[in-house]
């Protein structure tokens, strides 16, 4: 016996009514063998004094250990190893958890079935079972074996595990397994045979290998599913067969069953195994049974047809496209939209002379191609552009948004001395001017350098109209105004001069022409009928008397105009001119006057009071009386509320409204033959007579060649296309050169390659074409209508449209 | 009034880049200019443009001032309330340099301006409330520790699932026993209603034409997958905008909910197509009304409805199509239920349930009562206040509209007290999973009542990543410009969408709600029968909420 056996010689041990004595209960069979009695007497010894009697006979030597049962706990479990084995050989009812926690050395033999959880937590045990073992078998056992040779019941093997430091634990059922077997199994072998299994459906169950992770399952007959999504089942391999019928061997021979040992080894192929997937086959499987594509194409097109629900609508291939697309997939694309834009210089000028293109030719070297550029535009230019007019176009410049507009005053004064434009061909067409001012003027001489043979009929002894007549020298150099009447009758050399226009000639005019044109402006001065009206004089008067020589004695007198236009400021400088020693111009609202006609009114020390209504006027006391009960000094008093025009002569077929010629938007009277231009159809500026002028050949031009008409109708360029922060503030200019350099070219290409260098893609080419013109082109294939190319160009050429 | 006397305007009545919703932050130090940014912008928010930069230089050991010009391209926020950004941050998806991104502006002052030219602001999306829905704060407070047997949502096997459809109580059932069996007495003549056994999360009605034909059909293959393959017997409403032939005569259609709604668009079609249909619809619903936009209609615009909208819906091209609030023909309860659920029903040989959609309202429960005396309701499908929708006025997403828990327990408690709780199941949508949280939402509004919900906005969100939210992010449905091709029918827009990753997400996204589910009701101890109406179990820290919803207060 070992040495520990004297510690205690006898031990009783209390329980709660009574004590059973170790002596009773332990028989001792040899030195090493011992018989434990479950029962005593008809009383059932506890599991805990079981417990305690089966080590102390262990620790007394005991290595071969039988047990007559009777539904004790965990019986053969926990014994230490010994250095040598312990055997168990137990007999009578099996309690729960036999063999837990059971240890290496440890070889226990059920001769019998065994109750819930046989081997739970085993760490090294063999234990055979004679018999069939219930739920739970081998419940988390970690290492050891168990032989069964019946069935196990549900939930058998589940949460079994395998320590790499030990071998494996091995399960061996002989027949079948109950349900929800290997549930979370994490490790062991588990062999099933399969012999007249219990459930003749699955010798595994129901459910089995939810949650599995690791071990093997063999197995040998029918089974129904298992949990697809932890585990697979696979055929057994050559290995797996060499270890089995070696393994099988040992088993049969356990539990007694060897002459089943040709049956199951006879047929490899009636083995089968279970094992789990890796984690790395569980993260690329993601669950689908059937790749969602290959769904598509076998069960989904298969049914509703061929490309899916909508195909039989979509006219575009059934594909995916990314994000960032190039070619027929861009939702938009850019455009070089050059000259599509008018430059807000030509829209706004009536007889839109396109200063851009001046500048542009300069840029380009050829000055002279840019000055001579605007006679194809207007007959006047050093006098209107350079002179009287207010220049809308620099008014509207989107250079003035940063410094100053381009300066087209100096562009129109080098024009003076320009030799006329050589003219067309005669094409023998007759058409018939009335009036030579601005009007006529623009239009005759846009009719004769296309060709056609133009009559002049002026009413007074000078060409010009109201430029000659009433625009006062203090505003025009004569002499320039001069030069370019020569260069006009150079071109339009019928002229007739002090020839006015009756009812009878124009009869006779309207005969012998193809078109007659009435452009003979306003010059019945309009006078409002107060009392005292007829001491008054009119502006148009005042000024046209001043221009043919006449004078007016000013001296010390105050002066009063009534009505506040550019027309009254240009009569208050020439009353200061003639020594006024005040000018008071009133006016029924905001006075109209703008420009330099107000500026030099303004320098001289013109006084505007608005709003006032002239009640009358008093020349005995020399004073002007106002509606609202004020009153002026006034000497001297011009009425300067505009003219109207003189049309006597005109037939009454031509209507008329309210005094002015009614036309349409070709400038076509109510008689198709007769079209009526500048300030007979309206008051306007010079620039709007020759604009009518420029406008009204284009028409009649096309007319009289049955040629298509070609109109301008572009809009103006919206400012925020024009990128202004390229250019630097620079506001004093010298030359031509720098002017040039300073314009924005709106709208119409600069040619600086900002859009090719800037754009990522490449996708921008500037291409010339063999007339020397040139023009930026997108590549299609490259471009991905990021719009960089619109949103820095200088110009605002670049548009983006949509891609369609 | 005009400018001062040689003056030009410049700032004057220009906004603040501060009104906007979404400020965008780009970085000139990582940006190549590659112009991919503006390439995708939906709403032409973002374009490159020039800047000058004017840096004074000075070189040598004195100042020596040199001024140097520097011109730079930028790309710049849009300041026009047209263009405004709408944070959808698909510039930041695309750019290669993480140069660029929207950030959300609390302090914007966008709605005080979202009405230029004298138009409601409309969009799509849903309600803009970022805060926590009664949903979401709902807890499952029941725990089965020991004192029921524990479930495992893994290891156990569960049914989640749900009806359509009048279910009959045993007395009223035609049944008798015939050779030790039961089976249906047809002598006594009694009408049994249909029933369609679904899983508890259907995907609610969003039509063709609101949605591009990828992302319907990417669902609807999702769908069919999910019942054919997988065994999840999801359902699908088609929306009001007809119903593509193709599917139609499919065995597939037994998958999908015909809707019917007040613009009845694309039902002639459908009729025509009833006699070539091999099986029948899952079940037809009756849209009245929509959660997210009560008393608004629906307008598909001109420029949607191309070929394939026009010739599903029946109609021409490039037409607007108005769907009216309202039905035009039925000004009652009685005539709504009565005529429109007779005709749905006889359409279909009375083998189809059929069921009313109406939004959240505090009037919900007379619906109901109706209904309940009708044999032919199958169902009542509320749709709180939370639902999406493709198109509406901000005002009616944002103020209109019901939450449903309360309605939806009102309903079910107006129920309980009849005894009818078994039998006319309700579907509840509306804001379910409006944080993600789509078994929770869906468990709760289970046990507060609801036999089964409806999600839209979703399913949306979760297979097609929608960018919108309730920060008002995105929400361009309404303008066919929506940059992930979900409500768009542009081709060059939708044609970014695989329908593949669109079913596969579906799956992906049911297959994990049901385990969800199970997870939620594991726990509660419930794994046979959907713990409808099973109220102990739920809790929320709020005494008011508690009270209204009679649940238990925790906290």
């Amino acid at each position: 016996m070992p040495a520990k056996k004297t510690q205690k010689e006898t031990l009783k041990t209390a329980l709660h009514e009574s004590l059973i004595s170790f002596d009773d209960a332990v028989v001792w069979k040899d030195e090493k063998s011992v018989l434990i009695y479950g029962n005593l007497k008809g009383k059932r010894v506890p599991s805990r004094i079981l417990e305690e009697f089966i080590q102390e006979s262990v620790r007394k030597g005991a290595r071969d250990i039988q047990i007559i049962a009777d539904g004790q706990h965990g019986i053969g479990g926990r014994i230490y190893p010994q250095g040598e084995t312990v055997r168990f050989t137990i007999e009578g009812p099996v309690g729960q958890r036999c063999g837990s926690m059971g240890m290496f050395g440890t070889e226990i033999l059920v001769k019998g079935g065994v109750s819930d959880d046989v081997g739970w937590l085993n760490c090294g045990a063999k234990i055979t079972v004679l018999g069939d073992v219930t739920n739970g078998a081998w419940n988390a056992a970690a290492q050891g074996i168990l032989y069964v040779q019946g069935s196990g019941g549900a939930r058998c093997d589940t949460m079994t595990k395998h320590n790499p430091r030990f071998d494996p634990p091995q399960s061996w059922y002989f027949r079948d397994v109950g349900d929800s077997f290997a549930e979370f199994k994490a490790g062991g072998i588990a062999v099933i045979c399969g012999i007249n299994p219990r459930n003749r459906r699955s010798v595994l169950g129901y459910r089995p290998c939810v949650g599995m992770v690791g071990g093997i399952i063999y197995f040998r007959g029918k089974i129904d599913g298992y949990s697809e999504r932890d585990v697979k089942l696979l055929d057994i391999s050559e290995q797996d067969w060499q270890w089995l019928s070696l393994n099988l061997e040992t088993f049969l021979k356990a539990i007694d069953r060897m002459d089943y040992y040709h049956e199951l080894t006879k047929n490899p192929i009636e083995w089968h195994k279970l094992v789990p997937y890796t984690p790395q086959e569980r993260r690329q499987k993601r669950w689908f049974k059937i790749s969602m594509e290959d769904f598509r194409k076998n069960y989904w097109e298969e049914n509703v047809g061929k490309g899916g629900i909508f195909a039989e609508y979509l006219d575009h291939e059934l594909t995916v496209i990314p994000y960032i697309v190039t070619g027929e997939y861009r939702r938009f694309k850019p455009v070089w939209a050059n000259e599509k834009y008018a430059p807000p210089c030509a829209y706004s000028c009536p007889t839109h002379i396109p200063t851009h293109k001046r500048t542009a030719l300069i840029r380009l070297g050829k000055i002279k191609e840019a000055i001579e550029l605007v006679l194809e535009y207007s007959p006047l230019p050093a006098t209107v552009c350079g002179m009287i007019c207010p220049n809308l176009c620099m008014q509207a410049c989107t250079r003035g948004r940063i410094d100053e507009p381009i300066s087209v005053k100096e562009l129109g004064k080098v024009t003076a001395q320009l030799p006329p434009p050589k003219k067309a061909k005669p094409t023998g067409n007759k058409v018939a001017v009335i009036g030579a001012g601005p009007a006529g003027m623009s239009v005759a001489w846009q009719l004769s350098l296309k060709g056609h043979d133009v009559t002049i009929y002026e009413a007074t002894d000078k060409i010009g109209g109201k430029i000659e007549l009433c625009i006062p020298e203090h505003r025009l150099n004569k002499e320039i105004l001069h030069l370019e009447i020569e260069r006009f009758k150079e071109v339009v050399p019928d002229i007739r001069l002090n020839t006015k226009v009756t009812v009878e000639m124009f009869e006779k005019i309207y005969k012998e022409n193809a078109f007659v044109v009435i452009a003979v402006g306003a010059h019945k001065p309009r006078k409002i009928p107060f009392p005292g009206s007829e001491h008054t004089i009119s502006a148009y008067e005042f000024l046209r008397a001043i221009n043919e020589g006449k004078s007016f004695d000013l001296k010390d007198k105050k002066v009063v105009i009534i009505g506040a236009g550019n027309v009254g400021m240009d009569a208050a400088v020439e009353a200061f001119l003639l020594g006024a020693t005040s000018v008071t111009a009133v006016d029924i609202q905001k006075p109209a006057a703008f420009g330099a006609e107000l500026n030099y009114a303004k320098q001289k020390g013109v006084e505007i009071i608005w709003p006032k209504f002239t009640e009358k006027y008093v020349p005995e006391e020399k004073k002007i009386y106002f509606k609202d009960g004020t009153n002026f000094d006034a000497d001297f008093v011009i009425m300067a509320i505009g003219d109207m025009p003189d049309l006597d002569f005109i037939p009454p077929q031509i209507h008329t409204e309210k005094g002015w010629v009614v036309i349409n938007e070709f400038f076509q009277t109510s008689n198709p033959k007769v079209f009526a231009i500048g300030d007979v159809t309206a008051l306007g500026l010079v620039t709007h007579a020759i604009g009518h002028g420029r406008l009204l050949a284009e028409y009649l031009h096309g007319e009289l060649m049955h040629a298509p008409i070609t109109r301008d109708l572009r809009q103006r360029i919206p400012y925020e296309k024009i990128k202004l922060d390229y250019y630097e503030r620079c506001r004093a200019t010298s030359s031509l050169e720098q002017e040039a350099e300073r314009c924005l070219s709106c709208g119409s290409c600069r040619d600086c390659h900002m859009c090719e260098i800037t754009c990522y893609w490449g996708a921008i080419k500037r291409i010339e074409k063999p007339d020397g013109r040139y023009e930026y082109v997108v590549d299609e294939n490259k471009c991905i209508a990021c719009g960089f190319c619109v949103g820095i160009c200088p110009c605002g050429v670049w548009e983006m449209v949509e891609n369609i | 009034m005009e400018p001062a006397n040689g003056l030009k305007l410049d700032y004057n009545h220009a906004l603040t880049i501060k009104e906007f919703p979404y400020i965008i932050r780009w970085r000139e130090d990582r940006c190549k200019r590659c112009g991919q940014c503006t390439a995708v912008c939906p709403n032409g928010a973002i374009k490159p443009t020039v800047k000058y930069m004017r840096v004074i230089e000075s070189g040598g050991d004195t100042p020596k001032p040199k001024p140097v010009r520097r011109i730079i391209h930028v790309i710049e926020q849009v300041n026009n309330i047209e263009n405004y950004c709408t944070g959808c941050a698909v510039c930041a998806l695309v750019c290669p340099n993480n140069a660029i991104e929207p950030e959300y502006n609390p302090q914007n002052k966008f709605l005080f301006y979202k009405n230029l030219g004298g138009e409601g602001y409309k969009r799509g999306g849903r309600r803009n409330d970022p805060g926590v829905s009664t949903l979401d704060r709902i807890k499952f407070t029941r725990i089965s520790m020991l004192t029921d047997p524990a479930l495992d949502a893994g290891r156990h096997e569960f049914r989640v699932r749900s009806y359509i459809g009048r279910i009959l109580p045993p007395e009223e059932l035609p049944l008798k026993v015939e050779d030790g069996r039961l089976v249906v007495d047809k002598t006594r003549g009694k009408f049994i209603p249909p029933v369609r056994e679904i899983f508890p999360i259907m995907i609610g009605s969003m039509s063709i034409g609101a949605l591009s034909p990828y992302m319907w059909e990417g669902l609807a293959m999702g769908v069919a997958y999910l019942n054919e393959v997988e065994g999840i017997p999801v359902v699908m409403c088609s929306g009001e905008g007809g119903f593509p032939p193709r599917l139609l005569k499919s065995r597939y259609v037994k998958y999908f909910i015909l809707q019917i709604a007040s613009g009845y668009f694309g039902w002639d079609s459908i009729i025509h197509t009833l006699p070539y249909m091999t099986e029948d619809p899952a079940a037809i619903e009756i849209k009245y009304g929509q959660g997210a936009k009560p008393g608004d209609g629906g307008l598909l615009m001109a420029p949607k409805v191309i070929k394939l909208i026009a010739e599903i819906r029946g109609v021409p091209m490039y037409v607007d199509l108005p769907s009216p609030p309202t039905h035009q023909t039925k000004y009652s309860i009685e005539e709504a239920v009565m005529k429109m659920i007779q005709s749905m029903s006889m359409a279909f040989g009375f083998r189809v349930p059929v069921y009313p959609k109406i939004s959240g309202t505090r009037t919900s429960k007379a619906v109901l009562n109706n209904l309940a005396r009708n044999p032919y309701a199958a169902a009542l499908c509320i749709d709180g206040e939370d639902g999406g929708t493709g198109a509406a006025y901000n005002v009616s997403l944002d103020k209109m509209g019901h939450p449903i828990a309360s309605n939806i327990r009102e309903c079910y408690l107006d129920l309980v007290k009849q005894g009818k709780q078994n039998e006319l199941p309700l579907i509840a949508a509306g804001g379910i999973g409006k944080k993600g949280n789509l078994a929770a939402n869906t468990a709760a509004l289970i046990m507060l009542g609801a036999s089964a919900v409806a999600i839209g906005k979703y399913i949306m969100q979760a297979t097609a990543d929608c960018l919108g939210d309730e920060w008002n992010r995105c929400n361009l449905c309404n303008t066919g410009k929506c940059p992930r091709g979900i409500t768009t029918q542009d081709p060059k827009l939708y044609r970014r969408l695989n329908p593949d990753k669109i079913a596969e997400r579906v799956v992906e996204i049911f297959k994990a709600a049901d385990v969800e589910l199970r997870k939620i009701f594991a726990p509660m101890g419930r794994s046979t029968e959907l713990p409808i109406g099973m109220s102990d179990g739920l809790s929320i820290d709020d005494k008011a909420m508690a009270e209204r919803l009679e649940i238990s207060y925790a906290c």
